[in-house]
């Protein structure tokens, strides 16, 4: 125990401490909601989107938080804008910018000569180089993120189970964009921890997990931030203690914890075979 | 006229660029034909997913100083079948579970590839190939790779088509719908594999998603869609090489090869659907003046 203490002594590793606990538990959170209206998909095409926006930010000098929030959105509205109704297959739509947004963001590097920031760095994450500006930035977005989800929250468990009684009651899709731009903001802001590709697994592995234990919507949400946050914290100090990457480490965190609580609820019969874990409860 | 003809041939003198167009080529009309099925059955995510979780192969294969390949191939087969089950998981829901498959294996690349030292540099060639960089060789195992893709497809042809048209109907014919589910993802795992030194891991996923997403937006009939799929994917396979080409010999901008292709692509499906869509709303919008008079 005293030597896993010794692991955070530095400054560096004390703030990507702080960072892999506060993405942890944002993402977990927020994986509820992407796991109640199955967006991991989404998400995953959000992550990549962020790709082109944080490699033109760099080049431009401009903050990566900005850029990779910039296109995530930009993405996002489009895909709004061009599907639903409106003829787009969203399936579709999903794929064709999730593979576009990667090639262009490995085009615009490839033009770039000087190019500085590590192109790994930004697929894979680098805790270790968070400063105290991303700690309030991720901080920050994470406020305003949950803030957001609290405010509508009765909304949006209505829209996820009844989608008909939301839009007969005059909640129309403007409350989905709103949900995805949450989901793309915490998407950039675990960028830096995890990953522009692992960033998915923060955001759906913990809420899986939490599904195993309640049923609630709130709860999940509540028990994915603590999944979450552990993640961080087992994944952090798995890295450090044995020299492997660090945003991998966490996501292979998470996966461990589903696994170990899977065993568990198993173990313990609160599965039972009726108990279809895919049928969540409202609120 | 022949200023165009030059521009688009003259990329081509150098064997290493003819060697690029070979394999793109040789890709793309596997993708193209591939990526019909995976638009018809809806696998977007499915085939997202195989391309991560096929890289740990590749990665340790890598690292043990092995055949890319190989590593490939090993993963793809273990992969098709993981997330073939995993797509039918009824206890959990299959996109995060999903999610849950493709994130750890992508982690467990990603640890294998860190313990090298020079682990940024190997990471990108795995994620995003070197199609400048393809020996014949390679050529040589895409194109077997290929065939092999393709000839499972012409066997299996119709029972993928009832599969995807009439799901009852199969299973009352006596089709086990796993075992065509797993020839499916065993042939975008094909795909996958036969991309990896070429457009890499990353990036493959655009050939199998984005041509025949073009190809649904202007055509309906199957033969029509796997003709203009293929022709799709091979158009932009020529003209991002060329681009790539140009930009860099021309121009001193150097232009990732894989990665314009890429973009070109994503440019067409842009291109055709604002054209459908604008054409659609005009007759939608004449259709109206019609009935109203």
């Amino acid at each position: 125990m005293r030597h896993i203490v010794d692991l955070y002594d530095s400054g560096v590793m004390r703030r990507a401490l702080i960072e892999a606990v506060l993405v942890g538990s944002l993402c977990g959170a927020v994986g509820a909601h992407v796991v109640l209206r199955r967006l991991p998909f989404f998400t995953i095409t959000v992550a990549h989107a962020t790709f082109p926006g944080i490699v033109l930010a760099s080049i431009v000098g401009l903050s990566e938080l900005v850029g990779g929030l910039a296109f995530a959105s930009l993405l996002v509205v489009v895909i709004y804008l061009t599907t639903g109704d409106r003829g787009l297959d969203t399936n579709t739509a999903v794929g064709v910018a999730l593979a576009g947004s990667f090639g262009l963001g490995v085009l615009l590097q490839s033009a770039q000569d000087g190019f500085t920031k590590d192109l790994a760095a930004i697929l894979v994450g680098s805790v270790l180089a968070v400063d105290r500006r991303d700690l309030l930035t991720t901080a920050a977005v994470g406020l305003v993120v949950l803030g957001s989800l609290a405010a509508t929250h009765k909304e949006l468990v209505l829209r996820a189970f009844d989608p008909e009684g939301a839009a007969a009651q005059g909640y129309h899709r403007m409350l989905d964009l709103a949900l995805l731009l949450c989901v793309g903001a915490t998407v950039v802001t675990s960028v830096p921890a995890v990953g522009t590709i692992l960033s998915v697994a923060l955001l759906s592995v913990p809420a899986l997990t939490a599904r195993l234990v309640t049923q609630r919507v709130s709860t999940a949400m509540v028990a994915g931030a603590a999944y979450g946050a552990a993640s961080g914290v087992l994944g952090l100090t798995a890295s450090a203690e044995w020299d492997l990457a660090a945003g991998a480490s966490i996501a292979l965190a998470s996966a461990s914890l589903f696994f170990v609580t899977f065993a568990v609820v198993s173990a313990t019969g609160r599965v039972s075979r009726r108990h279809v874990l895919r049928d969540a409860v409202p609120a | 006229m022949l200023g165009t003809i030059r521009f688009l041939t003259e990329p081509f003198t150098p064997g290493y660029m003819q060697r690029a167009l070979a394999i793109a080529l040789i890709l793309s009309v596997l993708a193209g034909l591939v990526g019909v099925v995976v638009q018809l059955r809806e696998l977007s995510f499915m085939t997202d997913a195989l391309t991560h979780t096929v890289f740990p192969g590749v990665a340790i294969a890598f690292v043990a100083g092995q055949s890319l390949f190989i590593g490939a191939l090993v993963a793809g087969a273990a992969s098709a079948v993981l997330l073939t089950l995993a797509a039918r998981s009824t206890r959990i829901d299959h996109d995060a579970f999903m999610a849950l498959v493709l994130a750890s294996l992508f982690s467990i690349g990603v640890i294998v590839v860190s313990r090298n030292r020079t682990y940024s540099a190997d990471l990108t060639a795995l994620l995003f190939g070197r199609v400048l960089a393809v020996d014949s060789r390679e050529i040589l195992e895409t194109a077997i790779v290929a065939v092999v893709a393709l000839g499972i497809l012409a066997l299996m042809y119709k029972e993928l088509l009832l599969r995807s048209f009439d799901e009852a109907g199969a299973e009352a014919m006596g089709y086990s719908l796993l075992r065509i589910d797993l020839v499916v993802n065993i042939l975008v795992a094909l795909v996958v594999v036969a991309a990896v030194r070429a457009v890499g891991t990353a990036l493959v996923v655009a050939l199998l998603i984005t041509p025949a997403a073009t190809a649904r937006l202007v055509c309906v009939r199957l033969g029509r869609l796997v003709v203009a799929s293929v022709l799709v994917a091979a158009v932009a396979a020529w003209l991002g090489l060329v681009i790539s080409y140009d930009t860099s010999v021309h121009h001193g901008v150097r232009l990732a090869a894989g990665a314009t292709i890429v973009v070109v692509l994503t440019a067409i499906f842009a291109a055709v659907a604002t054209v459908t869509a604008v054409r659609t709303r005009r007759l939608r919008r004449r259709t109206l003046a019609e009935v109203a008079s």
